[in-house]
C-alpha cells in the first residue's frame, strides 16, 4: 500500500526545481559572492578567475568601474574613486569626518545624508554599495546561469539599525532580493559548524578591514544560538594601516594636509608593508613624494607590533566583556574561529591564542569563510534543503530605547536579546492637558541621549487632554529577523494610534529609494512599471504555491465554506496574475490574504502544539 | 495561551532549564521566520510574531525573577511599580550597609579578596531570599503571594547591587 505523505509544517509540499541563491560578503575592503552547487558551498569567480572583488567604485566620465579596474584608478583619481564605502554607510557627516579626517572626497549633501561629489554628480554611500552588489549579482547570474531568487547579505554583528537599513536599501537599489541580513560572525560559525558538527560554546573573532566583531555561540544539533555579541563598528585592519601611515608621515617629516594622491599612496604602501610582514621580519618602503623625489625607510615586524599593539588590546577587552555578557567562562569555550583578512596579522593570532589559551581555527580561508556561511544559509532559506535542521538564533547587538525627561534613555530592549523580539513599554504625559508626545528612538548602551545614536523621531498626536501622568502611552518596539527595528505608539485609554511616519535620522527614506531606482533606469516610468509587475507576479506565485501546499496538508483545520472561499480567491489570483494589471494583482493578493488569515494562524498554532507533543513522544 | 502552556509545562517556580531550552529550540525550529523565508508575506509576518512571542516566553521562564513575577501577575497579584516606597526599614538599612561594603572594597589592602567576600555575602543573602520566595509561591494563597511579591522586590534590590559589583570589577581590573 502506498504511504500517504505528510509535509513538515511550514514546508512546501509542492516539488520544485533547485532555486538559485547566493551569499554575499559585502566587505569594507573586499567583497565576495558564494553559492551552494551540488551540495557544497564555494565562492564564485569572475571571468578572469578572481573571486575577491575589491570594494572600490570609480565614477568615470561615461561609465562606472567596480573592483580591480576601479582600484587601478584610486591613486591617480582619488576624488572620483570611492573605497571602503562600508565605513560611510548609515553615518552622519560629522561621524565620518571626526573618525576619518583625511578622506580625499568632496563631501556634499546635508549633515545626516552625506554624499560624495564625483564627476558623475553626487553619490551617496548606499549607491556606491549598490554598484558593488550589482557587479556581484551579474557575476553570479553568469556563473549559475540564471536570475537569483534571493541572496543573504552579511553585515558586521555590531552594525546599528541605520547601517543595516542602508545595506538593505543598497540591495533594493541594485535590484537584488534579500532573503536575510546575516551577522558576519554567525555566518562564519555556520561555515565551520557544519564542517565539524561540534557541540558546545565557540567564539568567533572577526577582524575585517573596517570592523571588529566578537560573538559567543552555543552549537547544539544544528541550532546556532548566539549568546552575546560585541565589538567595534569602527575598528579594523584599516586602522592598522592608519597607525602605520601616521608613523611614516612622522618619520618622513611630512606635514598634513597632504595631497589626496599622496594620502592614498601612503595608505596602499602601509597596507602592503603590513601584509609583507606576515611572512617577513623586515620590509623596505618607498614613497614617491609630490616633488617626484623618493623617500625610503625600512620597517620591522617588531616596530609594526608596537604600532598596532594598542588596537589589538582593544579587541581583547571587547572579548572579555562579551564573554561576561554571555555568562560564559573562558574555559568553557571549546573553539575559537578566526575570520577576516586582518586575522592574518601574526600579532593578532598570537594574542588571541594567548587570551583564549587555545589555538584558533583558521582552516577555512578567513577571506572566504563569511561568504561561504552566507551561501549555506541562503540555500536553506530559499527552500532547497527542506529537511535541514539548521537554525540560527541571533541577537540585537546594541540596546534600544527611548528618550525620557531630562535627556535620559530608557532601555526597552537590552543588548543581546534574541531576535525577532517585540517589547512594549508604557509612558505617560508630563504636563496637564498634553495632547502630543515626541518619541525619540535611540540605540546604544549609555544613559544620556547625547551619548547614544539617534535612530528616528516621530510624534504621537491626538492624545485626549488629561492631567499629567493620567495618559497611558504604550510604545512597542519590534526587531525582525534581519535585526531591523520598527516602532509604534498608542494611547491606551482612547485607542489613539499615531499614523507613525518613522523618519530615519540617517540613511534614506522609501521615497528617496524609489526615486533613485527610477533615476537609474533609462526608460524610467516603463521600467519601474515592469519591475513592479514582476515583483507582484513573483509574490502571487509564491502565495499560490504556499496556500495550495497548506490546503493539501492541513485542510482539516478548515470548514468546507472556508476551503471554498480560499479556493475561489486563489483561482482569481492565478487568473489575474497572468495579466499586466499591477493594481488588480495587488487586490487579488489582498483577497487571498484575507481569506487565509485565520487558516495561517491555526496552522502555526497547531504546528506549535504538535512540535512539543512530538518531543514528548521522543522522550518516552 | 500562557507561557507555561506554550512550553507544555506545569505552572511552577521550579523549571528544568535544560528541558526548557530543548523545548525552546524545538519550538523555534517550527516557527522561526527563517523557516518561512520562501513563504507568503502573510506567513512571514505571522512567523515573526510567533517567534518573538516564544523568545519572550523563553526569556521570562528562564530568568528566576522574571519567572516569579510572571507567575504572580498571572495570579492577579498587583506588582507595585519600582518608584513605590518600600516600608521595610530594616531591609533598607541592610541595603545601605551592603552599598557601603561595596564602596569600601577599593580601599581594602587586598582588593581581590574583599571583592570575593562581598560577592559571597550578596550571594548568600540572595539565596536565602529566593528560597523563601520559592516556598511562598508554591503555597499559593493570598497572603503567601503578597509575601512572595515583597521578596521579589527585595531580590530586585540585590540584582541592582550585582550590577554595581560588575561595574566595580570593571573599574578595578582595567576595563
Amino acid at each position: 500500500m502506498a504511504l500517504l505523505q505528510i509535509a513538515e509544517p511550514g514546508q512546501s509540499t509542492v516539488p520544485h526545481e533547485h532555486r538559485l541563491a547566493a551569499g554575499i560578503d559585502l566587505g569594507t575592503t573586499n567583497s565576495l559572492i558564494a553559492s551552494v552547487q551540488s551540495g557544497s558551498a564555494s565562492t564564485l569567480s569572475d571571468d578572469q578567475g578572481r573571486d575577491i572583488l575589491p570594494s572600490i567604485v570609480s565614477y568615470q566620465a561615461d561609465n562606472v568601474l567596480v573592483g580591480q579596474t576601479a582600484q587601478a584608478l584610486s591613486i591617480e583619481d582619488p576624488e572620483n574613486t570611492v573605497t571602503s564605502a562600508k565605513r560611510l554607510i548609515g553615518r552622519s557627516l560629522h561621524d565620518i569626518q571626526s573618525k576619518y579626517p583625511s578622506l580625499p572626497y568632496n563631501f556634499c549633501g546635508d549633515e545626516n545624508h552625506p554624499e560624495i561629489m564625483t564627476r558623475q554628480g553626487a553619490v551617496n554611500p548606499v549607491q556606491v554599495s549598490a554598484e558593488i552588489l550589482k557587479s556581484l549579482n551579474a557575476r553570479a547570474q553568469a556563473a549559475l546561469g540564471g536570475d537569483l531568487t534571493g541572496v543573504v547579505i552579511t553585515v558586521p554583528a555590531h552594525f546599528d539599525d541605520a547601517q543595516r537599513q542602508s545595506t538593505k536599501d543598497a540591495a533594493k537599489l541594485a535590484g537584488v532580493s534579500v532573503l536575510r541580513l546575516l551577522n558576519e560572525p554567525t555566518a562564519a560559525a555556520v561555515a565551520y559548524g557544519l564542517d565539524s558538527g561540534q557541540e558546545g560554546v565557540i567564539a568567533v573573532y572577526d577582524l575585517g578591514g573596517g570592523t571588529f566583531d566578537i560573538s559567543i555561540l552555543r552549537l547544539n544539533k544544528g541550532v546556532f544560538e548566539v549568546l552575546a555579541t560585541g565589538g567595534d563598528s569602527a575598528l579594523g585592519g584599516d586602522d592598522f594601516d592608519v597607525a602605520l601611515v601616521d608613523y611614516l608621515i612622522e618619520q618622513a617629516g611630512l606635514v598634513r594636509p597632504l595631497s589626496p594622491s599622496l594620502e592614498r599612496q601612503l595608505m596602499q604602501q602601509a597596507c602592503f608593508a603590513k601584509e609583507q610582514l606576515t611572512a617577513k621580519e623586515q620590509v623596505e618602503i618607498t614613497i614617491l613624494l609630490d616633488d617626484n623625489s623618493n623617500w625610503q625607510t625600512s620597517l620591522s615586524k617588531a616596530q609594526l607590533n608596537v604600532l598596532i599593539g594598542p588596537l589589538v588590546n582593544k579587541t581583547l577587552r571587547a572579548c572579555r566583556r562579551t564573554l561576561k555578557d554571555a555568562e560564559i567562562g573562558i574555559d568553557e569555550v571549546i573553539e575559537v574561529v578566526m575570520v577576516g583578512g586582518s586575522t592574518r596579522v601574526p600579532l593578532v593570532r598570537t594574542e588571541v591564542e594567548k587570551h583564549f589559551n587555545k589555538t584558533p581555527l583558521t582552516s577555512i580561508d578567513p577571506d572566504k569563510v563569511v561568504a561561504i556561511g552566507a551561501a549555506i544559509q541562503a540555500d536553506v532559506l530559499v527552500g532547497n534543503k527542506p529537511d535541514s535542521e539548521m537554525l540560527l538564533l541571533d541577537v540585537t547587538p546594541l540596546s534600544l530605547g527611548l528618550e525620557t525627561m531630562g535627556g535620559l534613555v530608557e532601555k526597552v530592549i537590552p543588548r543581546n536579546t534574541t531576535i525577532p523580539v517585540a517589547k512594549a513599554q508604557e509612558f505617560t504625559t508630563f504636563k496637564d492637558g498634553q495632547t502630543a508626545m515626541a518619541v525619540h528612538v535611540l540605540q546604544g548602551e549609555r544613559e544620556l541621549v547625547d551619548d547614544c545614536r539617534s535612530l528616528a523621531r516621530f510624534e504621537l498626536r491626538g492624545i485626549p487632554a488629561m492631567t499629567a501622568g493620567a495618559a497611558h502611552i504604550r510604545v512597542t518596539f519590534k526587531v525582525d529577523a534581519d535585526g531591523l527595528l520598527s516602532v509604534s505608539a498608542m494611547e491606551k485609554s482612547s485607542g489613539v494610534e499615531s499614523s507613525i511616519e518613522v523618519k530615519p535620522s540617517f540613511g534614506l527614506d522609501d521615497n528617496q529609494i524609489s526615486q533613485m531606482i527610477k533615476d537609474s533606469m533609462s526608460n524610467a516610468a516603463d521600467d519601474m512599471q515592469a519591475r513592479m509587475l514582476k515583483e507582484q507576479q513573483v509574490e502571487a506565485s509564491r502565495v499560490i504555491e504556499s496556500v495550495q501546499a497548506a490546503l493539501l496538508a492541513d485542510s482539516k483545520l478548515l470548514t468546507t465554506d472556508e476551503i471554498a472561499a480560499i479556493e475561489n480567491a486563489i483561482k482569481l489570483l492565478a487568473q489575474v496574475s497572468q495579466g499586466q494589471e499591477v493594481k488588480a494583482i495587488e487586490n487579488a493578493l489582498d483577497a487571498v490574504n484575507d481569506s487565509t488569515a485565520i487558516f495561517a494562524e491555526r496552522r502555526m498554532d497547531s504546528s506549535i502544539s504538535q512540535a512539543l507533543a512530538g518531543q514528548a513522544v521522543d522522550k518516552m | 495561551m500562557n507561557y507555561f502552556q506554550l512550553f507544555n509545562i506545569e505552572v511552577s517556580f521550579d523549571v528544568d532549564i535544560q528541558e526548557l531550552s530543548s523545548s525552546y529550540q524545538t519550538l523555534q525550529k517550527t516557527v522561526h521566520p527563517d523557516k518561512f523565508a520562501h513563504s507568503s508575506e502573510q506567513e512571514q509576518r505571522l512567523a515573526v510574531q510567533k517567534s518573538a512571542q516564544i523568545n519572550d516566553a523563553y526569556q521570562t521562564l528562564k530568568n528566576p525573577l522574571q519567572r516569579a513575577e510572571y507567575i504572580l501577575v498571572q495570579r492577579g497579584v498587583e506588582m507595585p511599580n519600582e518608584q513605590h516606597s518600600f516600608q521595610d526599614t530594616s531591609f533598607l538599612m541592610r541595603q545601605m550597609e551592603l552599598r557601603e561594603m561595596l564602596e569600601d572594597v577599593k580601599f581594602s589592602s587586598d582588593v581581590d579578596a574583599a571583592l570575593a567576600d562581598a560577592q559571597t555575602v550578596l550571594s548568600n543573602e540572595c539565596t536565602q531570599l529566593s528560597q523563601l520566595m520559592r516556598t511562598q509561591i508554591s503555597e499559593n494563597n493570598a497572603a503567601s503571594n503578597l509575601a512572595a511579591c515583597d521578596n521579589l522586590r527585595k531580590l530586585k534590590f540585590y540584582q541592582k547591587l550585582n550590577v554595581e559589583v560588575d561595574r566595580l570589577e570593571d573599574s578595578l581590573f582595567g576595563d
